[in-house]
Parts: structure tokens; C-alpha cells; sequence
């Protein structure tokens, strides 16, 4: 076990220590620096992409939520004659690979011109992680008794309502899972990020790093400092939200 | 009854505006698109211009050696998958039985979820490289003579991204048959001790058995990983090379798109990673629905 934990944590320990290593000390001179760091600095905008990656992240979730909670509570609560066919297509979807569809969504946004800022990316993201987060809200709202929602009915309030005031505050967990799955899957993105984000200025922070490794960038060091600062974001999350991730992965299982 | 009706017109009325928004997108950004996909896949295409091919299309690239030796590739990395099953099956085991700090070391081997296939594969590059971490170890432990480059030959890179790709999948399936082994049901474990079952015999007869379903899961999860999931760690561990010695199917589709400008031909294997990964799917479900009868 401490063998297997010394191996996942090999990375991590890699990525400090060398970040904090002039390239001559990584070669074998002794001591330790700081300059890796600065030069990362010169190298890449990072505060910008950083933030860059946080608007991504934060406009594809919120379109996702918005999609996928009305989604799934009218798959699960407001069922009607095209209920199933709805529910088939989007566990359909589910199956699309990025790589099938990227090439015509990609001369789509280009002809709509969405390639120049952050739209193009949020967009597709949120075209991806729509399906599985419905598949996971109908799931929750499922959970939810029909007597309940009936109940409110009844006593005078629309379906709309129900579902702002009752379902919704119910559904936090739910929710709160698909958000940090998100993020996760969309920090850590490159391939839609390198394509639908043309203007460098808008690249995100995954995107830039590796921009820089492609542009055979041999300063391992360095490489290593904007590797760490990376994922550190992705990390924090992941330790905070660790039940829900975990919730997240295991939800396709079903019963 | 009257009053009813008008209810559940309400309700089928509300559940299609609820579900308009979903349907728009996924439409526009995955729908549409995998349709195009297959009309495209079609024809000679730069982006702008579309030639009709016809089935000639499918045809010639099916007469490209190249195009077989991606899927050689494919095939290669799915070697890897029991060993990716296997492997955190075992470790499950171990954390199940409640040994002193489990928690933290599932958390720590469930950690390469959170970091990126870019972050990974820039650690795994140097691992590998000829003056890095594999060849100081090898040194360590008396076998200085073994001096490895994998990077640098075909098979080697392939190799070093699948132990890549293994070590990347140890946490999320750990965690898959953790979950499983949670749902145990003890009291059979027991009653078959009390007959006389030793370790294995409850082991394949029980413990296999019930397992199953999550067994199913990580299976796919594993698989669909191997096919669309690799594109970043190729993009920065490799390149595709040397050679085409690292080039699978869904960094080839990239390849002929952005980089050959045949926007065609990228379509065309995009339709057949959509449909090897749908018979995938298909078959899952209905091998679930059968047990469910």
C-alpha cells in the first residue's frame, strides 16, 4: 500500500522539486532556485489564464445546470408521450465521442464565428456534459416521491414553481456533484480549448501549458512549474468535494 | 375530471419547455454535427469544399496500411485493460479490509482523477526519458546495464503510454470496486464458511459473483477511456510518434483534420470511433438487460 501510494504521489513530488531548480540544477548542479518560477511567469500569462479557465468553467456550468436540472426533472416528473424518446436520445448522446463530432461542430463555430472568444469552447463543453449530468439529475429527481410534487400541485402551485421552490433545493447533492465533475473534466481539457479558442489571449491555463510543451519548450523545470500551478485548482477541488466525485463516478452504475 | 385533464395537459405542455433547452443544445453541438459527420465522411473535404466519394472514401482508407496500424495501436492498448481492472481490484480488496489509514490512501490513488492528461503526461515523459527516473531506478537496483529509451523506438513509446494510461486508471476503478464491495452481502461469506468454503472457493463462488455488475462498469469505463481519452496525454507525451508508434484512432482523427487539412477523412474515422463505441454501449445495455430478467 505505502509502495503504491509513493507511486501515485511520484508526480506530485517530481513537480515540486523540480520546479524549484534552475535548468543547470536540474542537470545535476546543486541547490535550489526559484528562477523556474519567474521564468513561467515570463513565459506564460498565467493570472490570465487562469483566469481564462475560470470563466470557461464557469459559463459551461451554468449552462449545464440550467439544461440539465430542467432536463431531468421533466424526464422524471412531467413524463408525456415523447418522454422516452427524449430520455433514449440523450443516454445516446452519452455515447458521442468528442473526437466524432469535433471536426464539423468546429467548421460550424467558425462559419458562426465563435472561435474568437471564449463562446465556441463554453458551448461545446456544455454540449458534452449535458448528457450525463440529465442522465444524473433524472436519476436524483426520480428519488424525489411523485406524492410530493402531486401534493404541491394540488394545493394551486404550476409545475414551474415546483420545481424552483421544491425539487431544486432538494436536488443541492445532485447538483453539487455535477459541478465539481465539471470542472474537473473541463479544467483539465485540452483538445476543445486548443480548437475552439483561436485568440491566445483567451487560452486556458491547460491550453497554455500545452501550447508550451508543443512548442518544444525544453525547460523542464519550467514545464514542471506550470504543470503544478495547473493542477493545483483541479486538486484543491478534488479534496473538498471528494464524496461527490466519487458519487459522480459511481452514478452510471445504477441499480 | 375534467380539472385532471388539464393537468396532465399542463404537465406534458411544462415538460417540453423544461426539456427544450437540452434538446437545442445537444442538438446543435452533438447532434447535428456526428450527422454531418457521416454525410462528410462521404466525400473529399478541406473545410470548405466537399467532393461526394461516395463509399470509395471508406473503401481507400480501408486499403491504407497506415490507417491498420492505428487501429493495431487500438488493439495494443486494450491489452492493457485487465491488467487496469485487475490490478485495483486487488488494491480494493486490500482498503476494504479497513487496513490502518485507508482513507488517505484512497484518496491519494484516487487523486490522478483531478489532474490533467497534460500534467500527466509531461511527468510521465521525464520518467521515461532516457536520463530520467526508470533508468536511475533500474541503476539503483543493480540493473544499470538496462538502459531504456522507450521513447524513442515504436513499441517503447506505445508501451510507456499504456503504463501511463494504467497508472491514470488504478484510482478510478479502485474506487468502482469499492463501491461494489460496499454492497456485499456478508451473511452469505459466513454461511459458506460454516459449510467448509476456504478463501478462494468464497472468493470465486461469492464475492465474483456479486461483483459483477461493477466488474461490467469499470470494464467499459476502461475501454471508452483507451479510445477517447488519450488524446492529450498523446498530444504531449508522443506526438503520435515515432512513427505512427503511438498514433490511436482518435489522435489519427485530429491528425488528418488539423494537421493534413482531409477534413473528410477525419470525419470518416470519427464515424468509426462512434460506432465501435456504440456497439460498445449497445451491448452493455442489453447484456444489463438481460440479467434484469
Amino acid at each position: 500500500m505505502c509502495v503504491l501510494a509513493v507511486v501515485m504521489l511520484y508526480p506530485f513530488f517530481f513537480m515540486i522539486n523540480t520546479s524549484f531548480k534552475s535548468k543547470e540544477q536540474y542537470f545535476g548542479a546543486p541547490g535550489r532556485s526559484t528562477k523556474s518560477w519567474i521564468k513561467l511567469f515570463d513565459a506564460l500569462p498565467v493570472w490570465k489564464q487562469l483566469l481564462n479557465s475560470t470563466l470557461v468553467c464557469a459559463g459551461a456550468i451554468s449552462i449545464i445546470l440550467v439544461v440539465a436540472t430542467m432536463a431531468g426533472f421533466a424526464i422524471a416528473k412531467m413524463r408525456s408521450k415523447t418522454t422516452p424518446i427524449f430520455f433514449l436520445g440523450i443516454v445516446g448522446a452519452m455515447l458521442i465521442p468528442l473526437q466524432s463530432i469535433i471536426i464539423p461542430a468546429y467548421i460550424n463555430a467558425s462559419k458562426l464565428n465563435l472561435l474568437n472568444g471564449y463562446w465556441g469552447a463554453i458551448f461545446v463543453y456544455a454540449a458534452l456534459g449535458s448528457p450525463f449530468a440529465t442522465f444524473l439529475m433524472t436519476s436524483y429527481f426520480r428519488g424525489i416521491p411523485d406524492d410530493i410534487v402531486e401534493a404541491a400541485i394540488v394545493d394551486g402551485l404550476s409545475y414551474p414553481k415546483v420545481f424552483l421552490k421544491i425539487a431544486l433545493p432538494l436536488a443541492v447533492p445532485a447538483i453539487i456533484t455535477v459541478i465539481v465533475l465539471q470542472f474537473i473534466q473541463v479544467w483539465d481539457d485540452l483538445l476543445v480549448g486548443l480548437l475552439f479558442i483561436q485568440d491566445p489571449t483567451y487560452r486556458t491555463i491547460t491550453v497554455g501549458l500545452g501550447a508550451l510543451s508543443a512548442g518544444r519548450v525544453t525547460d523542464i523545470p519550467v514545464l514542471m512549474a506550470g504543470s503544478l500551478i495547473s493542477a493545483i485548482p483541479a486538486v484543491i477541488v478534488y479534496l473538498i468535494f471528494q464524496r461527490q466525485l466519487v458519487n459522480g463516478l459511481t452514478a452510471g452504475i445504477g441499480k | 375530471m375534467a380539472k385532471k385533464s388539464t393537468l396532465h395537459q399542463q404537465r406534458s405542455r411544462v415538460g417540453i419547455i423544461f426539456a427544450t433547452p437540452a434538446l437545442i443544445l445537444v442538438s446543435a453541438f452533438l447532434g447535428i454535427p456526428i450527422i454531418q459527420a457521416g454525410y462528410f465522411s462521404f466525400t473529399e473535404w478541406n473545410g470548405i469544399d466537399a467532393k461526394w466519394l461516395g463509399v470509395s472514401a471508406y473503401i481507400n482508407e480501408f486499403k491504407n496500411p497506415i490507417f491498420w496500424r492505428v487501429l493495431e495501436n487500438n488493439g495494443l492498448l486494450l491489452l492493457g485493460v485487465p491488467i487496469a481492472i485487475l490490478f485495483p481490484m486487488g488494491i480494493a480488496f486490500l482498503l476494504n479490509e479497513k487496513v490502518a489509514g485507508w482513507k488517505i490512501f484512497r484518496t491519494i490513488f484516487f487523486l490522478p482523477t483531478a489532474i490533467s492528461w497534460v500534467v500527466i503526461g509531461m511527468v510521465s515523459m521525464r520518467f521515461f526519458a532516457q536520463e530520467g527516473l526508470l533508468n536511475d531506478l533500474l541503476k539503483a537496483f543493480g540493473l544499470g546495464f538496462i538502459k531504456t529509451d522507450l521513447l524513442s523506438s515504436e513499441k517503447g513509446a506505445l508501451f510507456a503510454v499504456a503504463i501511463t494510461f494504467i497508472w491514470s486508471m488504478v484510482g478510478t476503478n479502485t474506487i468502482i470496486f469499492l463501491t461494489g464491495m460496499a454492497t456485499l452481502d456478508q451473511s452469505l461469506n459466513e454461511a459458506a464458511r460454516m459449510d467448509g468454503a476456504g478463501n478462494f472457493r468464497i472468493f470465486r463462488s461469492i464475492t465474483l459473483p456479486q461483483l459483477n455488475r461493477f466488474i461490467q462498469f469499470s470494464f467499459i469505463i476502461t475501454v471508452i477511456s483507451a479510445f477517447t481519452a488519450l488524446f492529450s496525454l498523446i498530444f504531449v507525451m508522443t506526438g503520435g510518434g515515432p512513427g505512427f508508434g503511438t498514433t490511436t484512432l482518435e489522435f489519427f482523427i485530429f491528425q488528418s483534420a488539423f494537421s493534413r487539412g482531409n477534413f473528410g477523412t477525419g470525419a470518416m474515422l470519427g464515424v468509426i470511433l462512434f460506432a465501435m463505441m456504440a456497439i460498445l454501449g449497445i451491448g452493455q445495455l442489453l447484456l444489463m438487460r438481460k440479467k434484469d430478467e
